[in-house]
């Protein structure tokens, strides 16, 4: 589904001079599974989902989502996606109903089928007791299920979903697990990057660990835990970052 | 072109805009309310000056020493008189509207009228002397012709009257079609300035840009939709704008000040069509230039700020536009704003050559996809969008 090779993006920086901020990532998800996305602010991880979703242009290297090359068919590439993030905004002046409507029909959906699909998952997500009230006036979580539906609208084969979870409390962040499992037994492809090692440890089915620009590593919970010897995810991390378990850089 | 997806994108724009209090103040209150209530205010006030100016003017200061037949005169019209010593320090200090000073010269009496030009009342005061004292030199002279056996018709040989072939309609546009132009165009660079910053600026403040790009939107149709949103909101500014004007021109007390000559009649099918036709593609000009400048800003504020000057820029040839004694050539018409004030004040004055209007319209026509492509492309760079 997803299918990355040798992903580079260079940025210019009126501060920082010439920033590499994509340094020949190469990786693959498959229908069905949950790859996660690991790495400390700034590792590169917000880019790399930007480049796959076509917002960004690759520097070099190629990306292809379900057999669609997001730089020259980028059109195609949007239409099957879903990708939301975690400050992403809405549209706050419209109702979840007219919001949902908007991006059904960006997505090619009109007539009775965006009727049918919009009601749907209102359904699915609880959304159609407060349908007709402004998102403005909506609660963080209720806004939360929200984005989220209108990330499904058009019921894409690949989510991407960048910290999906950050800043939420915890039934609305249960929701969004729910909502991930769910997506993956449908044999969907979910592309998540997150902060929360726990959330990583119990939802991913492998992991990337991404540092300055580059995958350090990409494997199971297990395969990671044994080339790094360590038990918990947050040590795994570290270790892979280099880092000493209190953060400071690893001297041996 | 996906036109279905900017048919999507213009309904939601415009949903917002109808939704956000800044845009409805800017778009409908301001033209429809604020108009009729500014016009009649100025209409009150003007028509209050004028009444106290005239009856302010009817109090003079004259020398009663030497004024004698004068001052008889000038008080059977009317006029309060004031003995006065300092007759200029009065006029000065506003004791009195004007000042009569007689003198007595080798070929007759000899009166000084003195005014302060920079106050209304003195300026009617002086108007309403002189006509009084000429009325008395005619009466003089002719008493004195009486008995003499010449008849009065001596005086006046013949006479000379200056008559105004210009219609109602014509001198309607010559007085104020050359301020509507500027006016609309004006209004209409305002009117998409709030939408523009709201629907470029506001949706990376908003954060909702990026949901938007990774949509199967195209980058066109997204620009389209929003700039079409844009033109929209400023041509419903400057259609409620001349509506209101008209109103204010016919049923506020600034009607009774501008008087007969000056009513405009805006309401004439083919006069209307045609300014509508002419502004058109300055609301796709304006929308697009817009727009494009408003998405190198990352927030509301930042918007407004970027866009003020080119208000001014703007001002620039519409004032020109505005200018008495300018006329369109074919040249002239392809300065963009500038040809169609002009355009407007000729549609008035109901002479506009059919050339220059289609030279000026092709050309804003032609700025206007100019600057629509320059914000698409701007829509496209990373760098912009993602200005941090």
């Amino acid at each position: 589904m997803i299918q990355a090779t040798g992903l580079v993006k260079r940025f210019a920086d009126r501060k920082r001079g010439a920033v590499v901020a994509l340094d020949g990532v190469s990786f693959e998800a498959r229908g069905g599974e949950i790859f996660g996305l690991l790495g400390p602010n700034g590792a590169g991880k917000t880019t790399m989902l930007r480049v796959l979703a076509t917002i960004l242009r690759p520097t070099g290297g190629t990306a292809t989502i379900g057999g669609a090359d997001v730089v020259r068919e980028p059109e195609r590439v949007r239409g099957l996606i879903g990708f939301t993030s975690g400050d992403m905004g809405q549209y706050g002046r419209l109702t979840p109903r007219e919001s949902l409507e908007f991006f059904a029909r960006l997505n090619g959906l009109e007539g009775a089928r965006l009727k049918s699909r919009v009601g749907e998952v209102m359904d699915r997500f609880g959304i159609s007791e407060y349908a007709a009230a402004k998102i403005d006036k909506l609660s963080t979580g209720m806004k939360q299920k929200v984005a989220i539906a209108r990330t499904v609208v058009h019921d894409p084969p690949v989510l991407i979903l960048d910290e999906p979870s950050s800043g939420l409390d915890v039934p609305s962040a249960r929701m969004i697990e729910e909502f991930i499992v769910s997506a993956k037994k449908s044999g969907k492809c979910v592309l998540l990057s997150t902060h929360i090692m726990e959330e990583a440890e119990y939802l991913c089915d492998r992991i990337g660990v991404v540092n300055h620009g580059k995958l350090m590593a990409v494997g199971t919970m297990e395969e990671l835990r044994q080339s790094t010897g360590k038990q918990r995810l947050r040590e795994v991390f570290l270790a892979l970052l280099g880092l000493s378990p209190n953060g400071q850089e690893a001297t041996a | 072109m996906n036109w279905k997806v900017m048919m999507a994108i213009f309904q939601k724009e415009m949903l917002e805009l109808l939704r956000d209090r800044r845009t409805m103040i800017s778009m409908v209150v301001v033209p429809l309310f604020a108009m009729p209530a500014i016009f009649g205010v100025m209409g009150k006030f003007i028509q209050s000056r004028e009444k106290e100016a005239s009856g302010e003017a009817m109090i003079v200061g004259v020398d009663a020493s030497r004024a004698g037949a004068a001052a008889a005169a000038l008080r059977a019209a009317g006029f309060e008189l004031r003995s006065e010593s300092g007759l200029r320090a009065a006029v000065e200090n506003k004791a009195v509207a004007a000042g009569v000073e007689a003198d007595a010269a080798a070929g007759g009496m000899r009166y000084r009228i003195l005014v302060d030009r920079t106050r209304q009342a003195s300026a009617i005061a002086g108007e309403k002397i002189r006509a009084v004292l000429e009325k008395l030199k005619d009466d003089t002279v002719r008493s004195s012709l009486h008995g003499s056996g010449v008849p009065e018709s001596v005086l006046t040989p013949f006479s000379v009257d200056t008559v105004n072939v210009a219609s109602q309609k014509k001198m309607g546009g010559f007085l104020l079609g050359s301020s509507l132009g500027y006016l609309v165009i004006l209004l209409m660079f305002t009117g998409a300035m709030y939408p523009a910053v709201d629907t470029a600026a506001g949706e990376k403040e908003r954060r909702t840009l990026e949901a938007l790009l990774c949509s199967p939107a195209p980058r066109n149709a997204i620009v389209l939709g929003k700039v079409l949103a844009c033109a929209t909101a400023s041509f419903l500014t400057a259609l409620l704008a001349m509506a209101s004007m008209v109103y204010s021109y016919r049923h506020t007390p600034f009607a009774a000040v501008l008087g007969a000559d000056m009513r405009l009649d805006l309401l004439d099918p083919s006069t209307f069509g045609l300014v509508v036709l002419s502004v058109l593609p300055i609301a796709m000009l304006a929308a697009s230039l817009m727009v494009a400048v408003s998405l190198f800003a990352k927030s509301y504020k930042e918007g407004q700020s970027y866009l003020t000057p080119l208000l001014m820029v703007v001002v620039f040839p519409a004032v020109l536009g505005m200018l008495p004694g300018t006329e369109l050539t074919p040249a002239l018409a392809l300065i963009p704003i500038f040809n169609v004030c002009q355009i407007v004040k000729e549609i008035f004055l109901g002479s506009f050559s059919t050339a220059a209007f289609a030279v000026a319209f092709a050309a804003n026509l032609t700025y206007a996809s100019v600057a629509f492509f320059a914000a698409t492309r701007i829509f496209r760079t990373e760098s912009v969008l993602f200005r941090v």
